[in-house]
């Protein structure tokens, strides 16, 4: 009969596979071959006697292919294998047999199931949202009425990062989309003999909507996730228990000067976001649609009223609210590592950013009852 | 596993310096010493975390610096069990233990599955497999983080810490845990600790560090270091007295 040496394995090619050495991990592949080069139609002797150990991972591989070879119908012996190494063998197939509670979550389980328990989860944290909201409102009061207590260090702080860091992508954004929409505009309406208009309309758009809106989304995936991300870090390194066990009011202390902070930038960054847009029209305007600065600027003049330029301003006050108290709320909420506060930072951008819509969409009837008519 | 002449430390802080320490093969070796002596470094030098500023770490007869593909063959011959057990937090127990399984070597699910198993048995969580870190109490953390550690079979065990954070009872059954590893498999360990308990019931050989020193003031089994050595600091550590602080 032929032997192949194979590392420390020879395979009698046909029924027999001789294993020697110690065998480890690194020899895998030849353990492999060894099994699967073994002919399967009659008994089949796996001879150990010349081999002083194996590690788990080859134990792995040895017992599943018994398992293949009993299932391929192979009548298996083992011989000489120690007592130590055959117990790993039949530990194996204990465990294997045992009745474990498997992962009663399975993947797609895990994913889709509970949706009724989701739901439910979903209507407690807007429900959590709305009592930290409340907490939050009154706690900022509280510390106005004794601005001592605030740390107005920490305020600058956070109107440094959320607010003069935000300025170069506000400005460079909201130039591209006002030239993008003037342009659009410009081309379409000048198709209906209407080019001349395209001032007025992009002002009351970029003014109303796009600018405050823009701002909005852009400081919530800034600001909303850092707080998220920094009140959950926090928590993960029991930071915020410590400070509520030594009696600090956590809204006070950690969400105050941050919502403070925002309240503070806000309305600034939506006035710089606005007049970027009307540059960026402006400069479309210019270079594309004949319209010359001085007649673009006096469409505007003419056409807008105080309100215009203010309802911005106005609305990125409730934005700033928004997006300060659900990053906040969203990093308080963490429980356990590093994915938790991940997942926090997600929920703080996509509820954020869902929030200031709904509240835009409220702030739209308001609008429309308090500005007269355009035309 | 060695070091020789081995200065180092972090940034510009000089924590260890000259140090030469042996690890033998298949024995119990503690790093003991008090806060701030520099154990954890010595571990991060061990491990190949932190390199050293001067001198050499050796595993097998061979510096583990010499290039990044021998550090990285060795650390495969090496488990750590890090201070809080250092689980994936998004992955379930036994997704944890596959982990390495599934990085390093070709082996199939079911076999991942019954080699992960087979650990986690080893530390009695066999039946806990599927449920998630934060699930678990802190002993069972860290015995799923040593059922990790154990899953490619390491030739050396690193601990960091283990009893910290633990009560004396899970602590003792996480020691004789660490005995059975090294009787059954000959896994060779390095502990760090400054648990008395721990370091009698577990230790072959002891190597105390000290901050001022920057390396080690004593070596040997715990009853040398208890009854035969006459350095005060020695004697202050393992009476637990304090040491008067030099002005």
């Amino acid at each position: 009969m032929k032997k192949v040496q194979i590392s420390q394995i020879i395979v009698n090619r046909g029924s027999e596979a001789v294993f020697n050495g110690v065998i480890t991990a690194s020899h895998l592949r030849d353990v492999s071959r060894a099994l699967d080069s073994l002919d399967t139609r009659g008994e089949v002797v796996l001879d150990f006697t010349g081999c002083s150990g194996f590690d788990g991972v080859v134990a792995a591989r040895i017992w599943s292919g018994i398992r293949l070879l009993e299932g391929s119908g192979a009548k298996v012996r083992v011989n000489g294998l120690a007592p130590n190494l055959m117990k790993l063998l039949s530990d194996y197939t204990a465990l294997d047999k045992r009745d474990l509670p498997e992962d009663k979550q399975g993947w797609l389980f895990r994913h889709f199931s509970d949706i009724g328990e989701k739901v439910a989860a979903g209507i407690e944290s807007a429900r959590g949202l709305v009592n930290f909201s409340v907490n939050s409102t009154f706690s900022i009061i509280d510390a106005l009425l004794k601005p001592k207590r605030i740390r107005w260090t920490l305020v600058a702080y956070y109107m440094e990062q959320a607010g003069v860091m935000a300025i170069p992508i506000i400005v460079a954004l909201q130039t591209l989309l006002g030239f993008i929409l003037g342009y659009q505009a410009g081309i379409q309406m000048g198709t209906l003999g209407a080019a001349k208009y395209m001032p007025k309309i992009i002002a009351y758009s970029v003014l109303w909507e796009i600018g405050p809106m823009l701002t909005a989304v852009l400081v919530a995936g800034r600001s909303g996730s850092a707080f998220a991300a920094e009140i959950g870090t926090m928590k993960v390194r029991q930071e915020v228990d410590a400070l509520e066990v030594m009696g600090f009011n956590l809204c006070g202390y950690i969400v105050a000067p941050k919502v403070l902070a925002l309240y503070a930038v806000m309305p600034f960054l939506v006035l710089l976001s606005n007049f970027s847009g009307l540059f960026g029209a402006l400069l479309a305007g210019e270079i594309f649609l004949d319209i010359p600065a001085r007649v673009f600027v006096e469409e505007i003049r003419t056409s807008l009223i105080p309100l215009d330029v203010y309802w911005g301003m106005i609305k990125s006050l409730f934005y700033s609210g928004i997006i300060a108290i659900t990053g906040c709320f969203m990093g308080i909420r963490v429980r356990g590592g590093a994915a938790a506060v991940g997942r926090a930072t997600t929920s703080a951008v996509v509820s954020g950013i869902f929030q200031v819509i709904l509240a835009d969409a409220l702030l739209s009837l308001v609008l429309a009852e308090l500005r007269p008519p355009i035309i | 596993m060695g070091t020789r002449n081995l200065t180092g430390g972090y940034d510009s802080d000089r924590i260890l310096e000259n140090v030469s320490m042996d690890v033998f093969c298949g024995e119990v070796l503690v790093i003991v010493g008090r806060s701030g002596c520099g154990k954890s470094t010595l571990m991060n030098h061990l491990l190949g975390l932190l390199k050293p500023w001067e001198g050499t770490v050796s595993y097998r007869g061979t510096d583990i610096w010499e290039s990044p593909e021998r550090l990285d063959r060795a650390r495969k011959r090496w488990g750590v069990l890090f201070q809080s057990g250092a689980l994936l937090g998004s992955y379930t127990t036994i997704e944890n233990v596959m982990l390495p399984l599934q990085e390093f070597t070709q082996l199939t699910a079911l076999e991942r599955r019954i080699t992960a198993l087979h650990k986690l048995d080893m530390v009695g969580l066999a039946e806990f497999a599927h449920y998630y870190p934060l699930e678990l109490s802190g002993g069972m953390q860290k015995r799923a983080g040593l059922a990790r550690a154990m899953a490619l079979d390491p030739e050396v065990l690193f601990f960091d810490e283990p009893s910290a954070g633990l009560d004396p009872v899970t602590s003792h059954s996480l020691d004789e845990l660490m005995l059975s590893i090294n009787k059954t498999l000959g896994t060779t360990l390095v502990v760090v600790t400054h648990e008395l308990d721990s370091i009698f019931a577990i230790s072959d050989r002891v190597i105390m560090l000290d901050a001022e020193e920057k390396g080690i003031i004593a070596m040997g089994t715990p009853e040398e270091l208890t009854t035969h050595h006459n350095d005060p600091r020695v004697e202050a550590f393992f009476d637990r007295k304090a040491v008067p602080v030099k002005p």
